[in-house]
């Protein structure tokens, strides 16, 4: 298992953003929704090592993230993309992968061809020498996800990836996604529940902290039979009726 | 027949083993190399990370448009020196490497702060290196101005445990504040002050750089930011 979480809270003051939360996870693609608030970003925090939890217990990809030596070997095989990337504006695509390839402590003989890869991945090919101060919102999107990538994570984490991105840019994405779940533990925080079918074999629900609904897309949409719980597809459907039940 | 035939086939679908995708990241990876100049390899030799030297090479506050305006300030301060007799670098250099050190990183600062911190190379070690690399710049720029002014040795050198504790100041505001430009203003501020103080209790405006009853109180000072710069820039624990 590449994530192993058990009973793992965190508290901002006297708000508990994640509440006593327990999942295991080995490869594959793994969708964690939830409405805004709900604890996901706090969750995914925690796994990219950026927070350490209050208490609870966590292990990536077999080791602990409390130990520096053991942190920094996570790290390295870890691609992270935040749900609010900052930037270097002067910084150009590829210096700016390049300069998350280093920081990863990626050989530098591979670094060169690892960057191009990654960049043609997210297909910025034709902005690779672009300023990023000069790209639009989704390419900027798809910047962060090349970094988050360019060291073929074993573990990696996307925090809301397909937002700005247009359509044909996301069913490109799902595919990315896809191919890297083949081999690593891909974790997809998002409020899309669009996404989750069309790319997660495993789905999270979380709400208020806690992880409400924990199986297959199908099995989510199931939920929804015998309800009349709102939405347009089968999935939104199976979403809001788990949701309601949460709640009531 | 059979010549022509596998012509043909080569032909109409190109050789089985050339993946034309593989090619082109090739091609790529070529095209778009950096080629490091020699300062940043020899502090990728130095440090023994090319991530700490690609680090420290862009820092804002180690670009060439920085140094040259540092050294033009100084300069200017050389000149007065001469003609007044004032040691006028004493009194500049440290407020001029705080608002270096302000600008060379933080936390606070770095727009990319989260992914930063979720980097095997951490966020910490950069800052040391960079907060490192800007005052030993500034340090030997200053002892530069300070020997060409003509000023005495002691004031020379006397400025150096002021421009610590000054240094350490506009550090920490700026990775509390999150803005370097408070950390500029708090560090610019601070040595304002101490300055105007020196002159208010002795008549003389270069007391702050002068008076050995000062250095403990500035060691001490430079401690103390350094202390919480270390608690600002933890990894948050538990609730806060």
């Amino acid at each position: 298992m590449n994530v192993e979480i058990s009973d793992l809270t965190r508290k901002f003051g006297r708000t508990r953003a994640v509440a006593g939360v327990s999942m295991q996870t080995g490869a594959g693609v793994f969708g964690l929704l939830g409405p805004n608030g709900a604890g996901k970003t706090s969750l995914l925090r925690m796994m990219a090592t950026v927070i350490p939890p209050s208490s609870g217990r966590i292990r990536l990809l077999g080791r602990d993230p409390d130990d520096y030596r053991e942190r920094r070997q996570i790290r390295r095989r870890l691609g992270y993309l935040p749900q609010n990337l900052g930037y270097y504006p002067g910084f150009t695509v590829v210096e700016f992968v390049e300069y998350f390839a280093l920081l990863k402590e990626m050989p530098a003989a591979e670094v060169h061809r690892a960057v191009a890869t990654a960049v043609e991945r997210v297909g910025l090919g034709d902005q690779a020498r672009a300023k990023l101060r000069t790209l639009s919102g989704g390419m900027l999107r798809r910047v962060g996800i090349a970094q988050a990538i360019v060291n073929e994570p074993e573990l990696l984490l996307l925090d809301e990836p397909t937002a700005g991105l247009d359509p044909e840019q996301r069913v490109a994405l799902r595919a990315v996604l896809r191919e890297v779940g083949q081999r690593a533990t891909v974790i997809v925080s998002t409020h899309l529940v669009e996404d989750v079918g069309a790319a997660c074999g495993r789905v999270a629900l979380m709400d208020r902290g806690k992880i409400v609904f924990h199986g297959t897309p199908d099995e989510l949409t199931a939920r929804a039979t015998g309800t009349s719980a709102a939405g347009d597809a089968p999935l939104e459907r199976g979403y809001s009726a788990v949701l309601a039940e949460a709640r009531s | 027949m059979t010549g022509d035939r596998e012509h043909r086939v080569q032909i109409e679908h190109g050789p089985p083993d050339v993946d034309l995708g593989r090619v082109w990241i090739g091609v790529g990876a070529q095209v778009w190399r950096r080629h490091p100049r020699a300062p940043e390899r020899l502090a990728g030799w130095l440090l023994r990370s090319p991530g700490l030297a690609r680090a420290l090479v862009t820092t804002p506050s180690l670009l060439l448009g920085w140094v040259l305006a540092t050294t033009v300030v100084l300069l200017a301060g050389v000149l007065a020196t001469r003609e007044t007799g004032t040691p006028y670098v004493a009194l500049l250099a440290p407020a001029i490497a705080a608002a270096g050190i302000a600008y060379a990183y933080g936390p606070g600062v770095d727009p990319a702060w989260e992914l930063s911190g979720s980097m095997a190379v951490s966020d910490r070690m950069v800052l040391l290196v960079r907060a490192s690399a800007v005052f030993g710049l500034n340090a030997a720029l200053g002892l530069a101005a300070g020997g060409a002014s003509g000023a005495a040795t002691a004031v020379t050198f006397g400025w150096l445990i002021p421009m610590t504790a000054v240094c350490g100041l506009a550090l920490a505001v700026a990775t509390l504040a999150q803005s370097a430009n408070a950390g500029v203003a708090a560090g610019v501020a601070g040595w304002a002050i101490t300055v105007l103080c020196g002159q208010a209790t002795t008549g003389r405006f270069t007391a702050a750089v002068t008076d050995s009853v000062l250095v403990l109180p500035y060691l001490a000072f430079a401690g103390c930011c350094a202390a919480i710069v270390l608690y600002a820039t933890r990894i948050q624990r538990g609730t806060r």
